[in-house]
């Protein structure tokens, strides 16, 4: 399972494809209070990423991958904050 | 010359120089994009400069150079013959107007005459690129993509970089595509903005399997590894190459040409004459600091034994700090070859052309650095050596085809250094020299009798090549022409403390080895007088001294000779060979330097043997620069000038 949740936060994992976004949103509508946790994650689909997008849950978490550390999060963060 | 001109005339020549090497790149690799943008902006910076001044044919021609060049940088037209072989002919016709710009201010007639022939061919014809949708890139940077260049950090807007506007298809997650994901494998992402697109979704209506996302980026190039990620996507990606800002500023404003020095602001350009008296005075102290012993050995005489060893000691002391000064300062004086072998692509360019020979120029070393004067004075001798590769080496294609050997000749100049010491070879691939024409050749020219002839080693046969009597020009052809001038080359390697050696093989080429030192070290000179003149000789060429009685003279045959542990040494006057004419001390006993002269061992008499010091010599410059047996000068302590004779050459 590459995206779970445990209480504290929603947690994506490894590899997350794009068959796991559904799950994903589920949990996102769920529990808007909970962050999702990109610790030691190594990709995360499109799909995910425009699914934070929209819910614009809290972020946390170094991913396992410079490129996502380095590049995406931040545009992320820059998006999420200057969007709407 | 006002100041203006002589800064104008310093950067026309390196700006022509730059220009013509980045030319001559792209002609052989029409696709490095770092060459044409650096061809660009020489010739941008040049057309400033000569803005300057009242030359508006010329500025016309370097107008029409830049504007083609900027349309290869926009890829509209292609890089080939069509362009390179105009703007070349440009360059050339701009080195060889400068002289006459610095000293009348102004083109000559047969230049002015030049230009409109130059502005036609820069404005003939160029070759079209093919429209293609990714290729065919306006040259103006789309407003989109100077938007996102605009939120880059000023420093990263300065180099070549793609910008990319991809606006992923709403179904593109069930064709596998994976947009962050393309751009993560791009080459190193510089920007990226994510927002969503016209469609914008909301937590209601959001469909998680329909990508309504909009991405903006900034990447490093080139632009085909860009094209190459979204082959199959084109239609869903905008791509802009952004030039780099300073290059982008450039081709704006006009009228600023870029100075030089800006560029590079951690070198800086001195006069090479203050570097030149810098290196005097290095000169003089250690010729001044040789004067301190005779002075520590009067303070013993007089039996000041504490005060000879206080000289004595700070004496070492000096030596060593002048040691360190005098290699600090040569240093400064060591330029790399580059600046002597970066005229060579051009030339050989030209000179094969005229032959009609294809001929591939290898260069190798040129960061190797040597003194400036060696590193100048190199430029004849080598392109007397290169041309004589490409005239009488190199063989005609079909010859060269007809002896199986690729039909582009091939000439190398390559530079090594070992130590103190400077190597250099200039070789090719063409059709050899036969020692049995060299020998016939040396015989016709009387050089050698028959009978001598048939005792020479190949090794000796070769060395003729470098004997003035070959220079003359007959029947040069009987000896695939080679030799011409060669005495000249070695005479000017020699000059400056070097030698000439030569090799080659019938039918896979010649090289030329020439060994030089880096720089003018310093040398221990013996200091000799004869009637009443002073001169120096390297110690290196005195086997030995000796003091020889007048009585133990004898005349063999005419000429004076006397023994030496049982053998019979020549003695020659040293004021003979000099051709001195002051007064012969009269004595009865002879100061001999024994020397070596070929296989032979030579007493050459002086009138007295003087002190022997640590000095530097340089070659002889100006006027007495051909004068034979004399290696150079060198400044004393009481700062008269010393002549250093070349024994070796006198008795020879």
């Amino acid at each position: 399972m590459t995206v779970c949740i445990d209480g504290k936060a929603i947690l994506l994992r490894g590899s997350c494809g794009v068959e796991e976004v559904e799950l994903f949103v589920s949990y996102l509508e769920a529990r808007p209070d909970l962050p999702v946790d990109l610790t030691g994650v190594e990709a995360v689909h499109t799909a995910l990423w425009q699914a934070i997008m929209i819910y614009r849950p809290i972020v946390t978490g170094s991913p396992n991958s410079a490129f996502l550390e380095a590049t995406l999060l931040p545009a992320l963060r820059f998006s999420m904050e200057h969007d709407r | 010359m006002d100041d203006l001109m002589q800064q104008f005339a310093i950067e026309a020549r390196e700006l022509v120089q730059q220009a013509s090497d980045d030319l001559l790149a792209l002609e052989a690799a029409p696709h490095d994009r770092q060459r044409l943008e650096s061809a660009f902006r020489a010739i941008h910076t040049l057309k400033g400069s000569v803005g300057l001044f009242d030359l508006a044919s010329m500025h016309n021609v370097l107008h029409q150079s830049e504007d083609i060049l900027s349309r290869a940088r926009a890829s509209t037209i292609v890089v080939d013959d069509n362009l390179i072989d105009p703007l070349v002919a440009v360059i050339e016709w701009v080195d060889e107007s400068i002289d006459g710009i610095v000293q009348e201010g102004r083109l000559s007639q047969a230049q002015e005459k030049q230009a409109t022939r130059l502005l036609g061919l820069v404005s003939g014809k160029m070759t079209e690129r093919e429209t293609d949708e990714l290729t065919n890139v306006p040259s103006a940077i789309p407003e989109w993509a100077s938007a996102i260049r605009d939120r880059l950090p000023v420093a990263q807007r300065d180099e070549p970089l793609v910008a990319i506007s991809y606006r992923p298809h709403p179904e593109c997650f069930f064709n596998g595509d994976d947009p962050l994901a393309t751009l993560s494998r791009l080459p190193a992402v510089r920007h990226l903005e994510i927002a969503f697109g016209e469609q914008f979704q909301s937590v209601n209506t959001f469909d998680p399997f329909r990508c309504s996302l909009l991405v903006n980026a900034i990447c490093e190039g080139p632009l085909s590894a860009v094209e190459t990620e979204f082959r199959l996507i084109p239609d869903q990606v905008e791509l802009a190459p952004l030039p780099g800002i300073a290059t982008e500023a450039l081709s704006q404003k006009e009228s600023q040409p870029e100075r030089l020095g800006e560029r590079q602001a951690s070198t800086m350009r001195v006069d090479a004459a203050r570097i030149d008296s810098l290196v005097e005075i290095a000169g003089e102290l250690i010729a001044a600091k040789n004067g301190l012993p005779p002075i520590a050995e009067m303070a013993r005489a007089g039996g000041n034994d504490p005060l000879a060893k206080a000289i004595y000691s700070s004496h070492l002391e000096i030596e060593r700090l002048v040691g360190s000064l005098y290699s600090a300062v040569t240093r400064a004086r060591m330029i790399p070859l580059e600046q002597t072998f970066r005229r060579f692509p051009r030339l050989v360019r030209e000179t094969a052309a005229k032959l009609g020979k294809s001929v591939d120029l290898i260069i190798e070393g040129e960061t190797v650095e040597a003194d400036r004067e060696i590193v100048e004075s190199l430029f004849e001798p080598l392109l007397h050596l290169v041309r004589n590769s490409l005239d009488h080496g190199i063989e005609q294609e079909a010859e060269r085809l007809k002896a199986s050997k690729s039909p582009r000749g091939r000439i190398s100049l390559r530079a090594t250094q070992h130590g103190e010491t400077l190597d250099l070879e200039v070789s090719d691939d063409g059709r050899g020299m036969l020692s049995g024409d060299i020998l016939r050749a040396a015989t016709d020219r009387g050089l050698v009798t028959k009978t001598t002839a048939a005792n020479l080693t190949e090794l000796d046969i070769l060395q003729f090549v470098f004997s003035p009597g070959f220079s003359t020009t007959n029947s040069v052809s009987d000896l695939s022409g080679r030799g011409v001038g060669l005495d000249v080359v070695k005479r000017s390697i020699q000059r400056l403390g070097g030698d000439v050696e030569i090799q080659t093989v019938v039918g896979e080429g010649t090289s030329f080895n020439l060994r030089l030192p880096v720089s003018f070290s310093m040398t221990q000179i013996m200091v000799v007088e004869v009637d009443g003149e002073r001169f120096g000789v390297p110690i290196a060429d005195v086997i030995e001294t000796q003091k020889v009685p007048i009585s133990a003279v004898q005349l063999v045959r005419g000429n004076r000779a006397f023994i030496l542990r049982d053998r019979t040494v020549p003695l020659l006057h040293l004021g003979q060979l000099l051709n001195t004419t002051g007064l012969r001390k009269a004595s009865n006993e002879m100061k001999v330097l024994i020397v070596q002269a070929g296989a032979e061992r030579i007493g050459v008499a002086v009138d007295t043997i003087a002190e022997r010091v640590e000095t530097l010599t340089r070659p002889l410059a100006g006027l007495l620069q051909g004068m034979t047996g004399i290696a150079g000068t060198t400044l004393l302590g009481d700062g008269k000038v010393l002549l250093v004779l070349n024994l070796e050459e006198l008795i020879g």
